[in-house]
């Protein structure tokens, strides 16, 4: 037999704010976790006063605002976490790349003209996500976050993470004809980890940007 | 007073509160609610994202605290925390002796 878990309003409310938000996973659980904690504090405050649990429930939700009332500006700061995320995964993964295309001594033909191109859009992207980084960070105590800045590091990621599978392709053209394909076969793997986690992250940014934006 | 005119002074509220030493989410609410005697209206949940904001600026510096069985995230201010916070104080200082100057302003002396 199953048992039922009772109806709990602070849980429910709890698994709207978990429902409506979108972001990072661990940022997310995380403010989804001190809210509902909050309010719990909220109705056992009442509680303890003396208030019946429904009466007290309602009551805190009253004070916190509703689920919706929150979304707003919870959504937001997770817009901007995501971004972070994002920002800080392409500027990791693309010096990455570079590193590949070194351990593979990709120095003649087409392979060569394959890397001078992917190293000149790999330092754009690298770039624009590093500057990312601060101007979510420290110099958003002064100067407002540009509105349009998430979608813009979304659009940049997804445009590297585009690269390092084009990468990938490349790499595993040249460790089919390379002689020492055992190297260029890992650099290919990791390459293609890279693409995943920072398409992954990208299209995540994407949504949430899409979901910050007015 | 209204939600929106507190909302512009969130931060300093915040800051304020969290001067004499780390506090968790709704400890820090519980502070706001009792300076203010209750006065403000602000949803309070609201604090939550804020507290991330501030912490994303380098403002305040949040930790894990075992409480019981729980563990709460508490907050402290970072000395760029304390250094905003006089910021705040002396622009709030400023502001209302110029609008305290408007609204009541001094007897001009008999000619």
């Amino acid at each position: 037999m199953t048992a039922t878990r009772p109806h709990d309003p602070v849980e429910d409310y709890a698994a709207a704010l978990t429902s409506a938000l979108h972001g990072p996973a661990r940022t997310k659980a995380r403010m989804v976790a001190e809210i509902r904690d909050g309010l719990a504090d909220a109705v056992a405050a009442r509680t303890r006063d003396g208030m019946p649990y429904g009466p007290a429930t309602d009551a805190a939700v009253r004070e916190f605002g509703t689920p919706d009332e929150l979304v707003p500006d919870c959504q937001r700061e997770l817009t901007l976490a995501q971004t972070r995320h994002t920002a800080r995964t392409a500027a990791l993964t693309v010096p990455l790349l570079l590193l590949c295309w070194l351990l593979t001594r990709a120095d003649a033909g087409l392979a060569r003209d394959v890397a001078v191109h992917l190293v000149a859009a790999s330092a754009s992207v690298a770039l624009l996500a590093a500057a990312a980084l601060p101007v979510t960070g420290p110099l958003a105590r002064t100067l407002p976050v540009p509105r349009r800045l998430p979608l813009a590091v979304a659009w940049t990621g997804s445009a590297a993470a585009v690269t390092l599978g084009a990468a990938s392709l490349a790499l595993a053209l040249v460790s089919a004809l390379a002689t020492d394909w055992p190297v260029t076969a890992l650099a290919c793997a990791v390459t293609v980890t890279s693409h995943a986690v920072l398409a992954t992250s990208a299209r995540t940014c994407r949504r949430c940007a899409r979901l910050a934006l007015p | 007073m209204k939600t929106d005119a507190v909302r512009g002074h969130l931060d300093g509220v915040l800051l304020a509160v969290l001067e004499a030493g780390p506090l968790h989410g709704y400890a820090i609410i519980t502070a706001v609610q009792r300076r203010s005697g209750g006065a403000l209206e602000l949803r309070t949940g609201t604090i939550y994202p804020a507290l991330s904001r501030l912490e994303r600026t380098g403002l305040l510096r949040g930790s894990w605290q075992s409480s019981g069985e729980r563990r709460r995230r508490s907050y402290e201010l970072t000395d760029a925390g304390r250094r905003r916070l006089a910021e705040e104080r002396t622009a709030w200082q400023e502001f209302t002796a110029v609008i305290g100057a408007v609204l009541n302003p001094a007897p001009e002396p008999a000619s």
